[in-house]
């Protein structure tokens, strides 16, 4: 596990955000900050030709797999540079080639895609695997059910990672569905799985890392639950739920802050390499705003292309 | 020699042509694969893979659940990680369970992806009233039809369904090829030598002078029926057979319209929002005001109760009335022949 | 007594047949309850069957050929060495047994 490489990270993640959300042009935005170790913890665990999926909530998952700061900041911003042209802005952020298949803005959207995608891998032949992220709100889905079981049944090299935050918008997971350990729905399935705490990178990445592998070698599908903690409100348009007691208790909780106060402690992380991971993310923020706000448009016409 | 073997012909079942395109296909490229319910060792509700488990093996050729969101999310993730897969959907009916997976994302996916990605995949399903019932007797074509980025395909002949497979097994995006029940009883001259239909080409069924009569599917043999009753009155109907609904060959009906001054839509599904009605309305965009009326099914569903059914599914004597209605018409556009 | 041995009907849901196998050549005598012929459907094989003896004459329709329902596909007598007519037109169908499977 390359410790410093899994803070820089986050560390990214989490600048990123905090600059975008600055901007008075942010856009419609579902924020990664608070679950960044779910996206990079996982990420953590996958090789070049595995692909991730993710759901709406995809700037942590495309930044962990990799995409330069840069061209996701140009995609959200609508701009031509971006991977998509910038047709796809967060709700459909991909870049393939670099082992970002996806995001998919339809909740529960992206499992039976990830599954099909799963299934190409099989075929094809080589050990590589599909990774997909989606929230506690995709739970209820029947979307799900369907992925689980087909999953199980073909075998297919499918790390399913429930990055599960408690709330689907305003509402609690309690409310929303019956299992209280969302690891649960894959029992019925046969399907490996486990719930870990989705605040610790280093628990994410060793049970990643273990189904992942278990994957690659042909054992069939895993389900990780990562109990999470969202630091913002569900979306840039949705208001917060959440008391304010709630929400400071929740920044205690902060996996960037326990990450370096465990690599301190065991002397991986001096004063000295935490401010020079710090300036080298900001530095790298900085250049990506600037290359995404000196980027281009599309023109209109490109609203035709690729279109049918 | 050659002209003789190119044109060479041999009679199949309608579900023949259909396994014989599928093994074409699979046999020339490996990344063709097939799911659905029952394809596998049972060869297909309508026996239309028999054979294809047998040579291919499960591997490429696999059952699923009953499950229709998860087989077309398989087969359009699939298609976008570099397969070719045939999904089968049984009834038409059921294609509703899978429109997520479809539209928002196999459809869209070419251009949210900005051209990184695409999905290959073909959904193949059966549609029509056959005494079914009203949950699996649907034609519902002309809800997708205005998708962008979904292709929609028709055969009404096995030559057809030969050559429309076969050609949406090599398009680079998702296509919809569509069979109806009624088709399947039916035989059909089918080319010996490979040949592909284009997608988007519409064929001329019969020439006429009086009336274009524009049909896919089991509607084709029912406007052919009206039209051999209406020469003997003294009627020539021109018909085409539309093949593909999306996109549609309005080049082909507009020529036909431009020398007959009358165009009667067939369809059969539902009128309102129809083929007939998105097909009305451009020829006269193209032409000016002409002749036209829509037939298509009653406003209601269709029950399995065989006195219900026939009354809701357009028939050759229907198509006949609302020729002459429309010929006879002192008024443009003609009312109250939709039925 | 001459015969013509007709596609046997109603056969729901079926317009046209094509021959699967013959189970005799002409010359061939057939007890009551054999199997003659089997027939293709689109989604079935007919097992056509005397229903009493005779004698297979001559076989209008191959293997792989089509016939609609009704349509003569053989021309079968009670004596071996009648005389046969060109056509079946006129003839008594021959009395079968079929089966769809």
């Amino acid at each position: 596990m390359d410790t410093l490489a899994i803070l820089r990270s986050m560390l990214l993640i989490r600048a990123f955000e905090d600059a975008l959300i600055k901007r008075p042009d942010h856009g419609f935005q579902l924020l990664s900050s608070g679950q960044e170790a779910v996206a990079v913890g996982v990420c953590a665990a996958l090789h070049d030709g595995d692909q991730l999926l993710s759901s709406g909530r995809s700037i942590g998952p495309a930044l962990a797999r990799g995409l330069d700061p840069g061209i996701v900041m140009a995609e959200l911003l609508g701009k031509a540079a971006g991977p998509c042209g910038g047709k796809a802005g967060r709700g459909h952020l991909a870049q393939p080639s670099a082992g970002f298949f996806g995001a998919h803005a339809v909740v529960a959207g992206n499992l039976t895609i990830a599954a099909g995608v799963a299934l190409a891998m099989q075929l094809q032949g080589p050990s590589h695997i599909v990774a997909c992220l989606f929230g506690d709100g995709a739970c209820g889905a029947g979307a799900l059910h369907e992925t689980l079981n087909i999953a199980a049944l073909w075998k297919l090299p499918l790390l399913l990672v429930c990055d599960n935050n408690q709330y689907s918008v305003s509402t609690r997971r309690s409310e929303a569905l019956a299992p209280a350990r969302l690891s649960d729905l894959a029992m019925p399935f046969g399907i490996p799985s486990a719930t870990v705490d989705g605040m610790d990178v280093t628990a994410v990445y060793d049970a990643a890392l273990a189904f992942a592998q278990r994957a690659r070698s042909g054992e069939g599908p895993a389900f990780l639950e990562c109990v999470s903690y969202r630091f913002a409100s569900h979306s840039t348009a949705t208001r917060e739920t959440r008391s304010a007691a709630e929400l400071k208790a929740a920044r205690e909780l902060c996996p960037i802050r326990r990450f370096a106060a465990q690599l301190e402690e065991q002397g991986g992380l001096t004063a000295g390499i935490r401010e020079t991971l710090e300036r080298d993310v900001d530095g790298q923020i900085t250049e990506a705003m600037r290359f995404a706000d000196s980027a281009a448009y599309p023109l209109a016409s490109e609203a035709l292309v690729d279109g049918v | 020699m050659a002209s003789e073997m190119a044109s060479a012909t041999v009679k199949l079942f309608y579900r023949e042509a259909i396994a014989r395109a599928v093994r074409e296909e699979m046999m020339r490229d490996p990344r063709v694969i097939l799911i659905g319910q029952d394809v596998a060792a049972m060869g297909g509700s309508y026996k239309e893979f028999v054979g294809l488990f047998e040579q291919f093996g499960a591997s490429r050729v696999r059952n699923t659940p009953v499950a229709e969101a998860s087989m077309i999310g398989l087969g359009v993730g699939a298609a976008a990680a570099g397969m070719r897969p045939l999904v089968s959907i049984t009834y038409m009916d059921f294609l509703m369970l899978g429109l997520d997976p479809l539209v928002n994302y196999g459809a869209k996916l070419r251009y949210k992806s900005g051209g990184q990605l695409s999905a290959p995949v073909v959904v193949k399903t059966t549609a029509g009233a056959k005494g079914q019932g009203v949950a699996h007797s649907q034609c519902i074509e002309s809800w997708l039809m205005n998708v962008p980025g979904l292709k929609i395909v028709a055969p009404a002949t096995p030559a057809d369904a030969y050559g429309l497979l076969k050609s949406a097994l090599r398009e680079d995006g998702p296509v919809l090829y569509v069979d109806h029940k009624r088709l399947f009883p039916g035989a059909g001259e089918v080319p010996c030598v490979e040949d592909l239909i284009p997608i988007g080409k519409s064929i001329l069924r019969r020439h006429g002078r009086d009336i274009t009569i524009v049909a896919h599917s089991y509607m084709v043999r029912v406007a052919e029926a009206a039209a051999d009753r209406l020469a003997a009155e003294g009627i020539s109907c021109e018909i085409i057979d539309l093949r593909s609904l999306a996109p549609l060959d309005l080049a082909a009906i507009c020529e036909s319209v431009a020398r007959t001054s009358a165009l009667l839509t067939l369809e059969e599904g539902q009128i309102p929002c129809g083929v007939g009605g998105e097909i009305a309305f451009r020829v006269q965009e193209e032409l000016g005001p002409v002749r036209v009326a829509r037939v298509g099914a009653l406003p209601v569903p269709v029950s399995s109760n065989p006195v219900l059914e026939a009354a809701c599914i357009p028939d050759a004597e229907r198509v006949c009335q609302a020729v002459r209605q429309i010929l006879s018409a002192s008024r443009n556009p003609v009312r109250n022949v939709s039925q | 007594m001459n015969y013509k041995l007709i596609v046997p009907g109603p056969i729901e849901d079926v317009e046209e047949v094509r021959v699967l196998e013959w189970h005799g050549t002409p010359g061939r005598t057939f007890a009551a309850g054999e199997l003659i012929v089997e027939l293709e459907t689109h989604k079935a094989i007919v097992e056509v069957r005397a229903a009493k003896q005779g004698v297979l004459r001559r076989i209008l329709c191959e293997a792989g050929g089509w016939r609609k329902i009704g349509e003569p596909l053989a021309l079968l007598s009670d004596d071996p060495a009648s005389p046969l007519p060109e056509s079946a037109d006129g003839l008594a169908a021959m009395l079968v047994e079929f089966e769809v499977t």
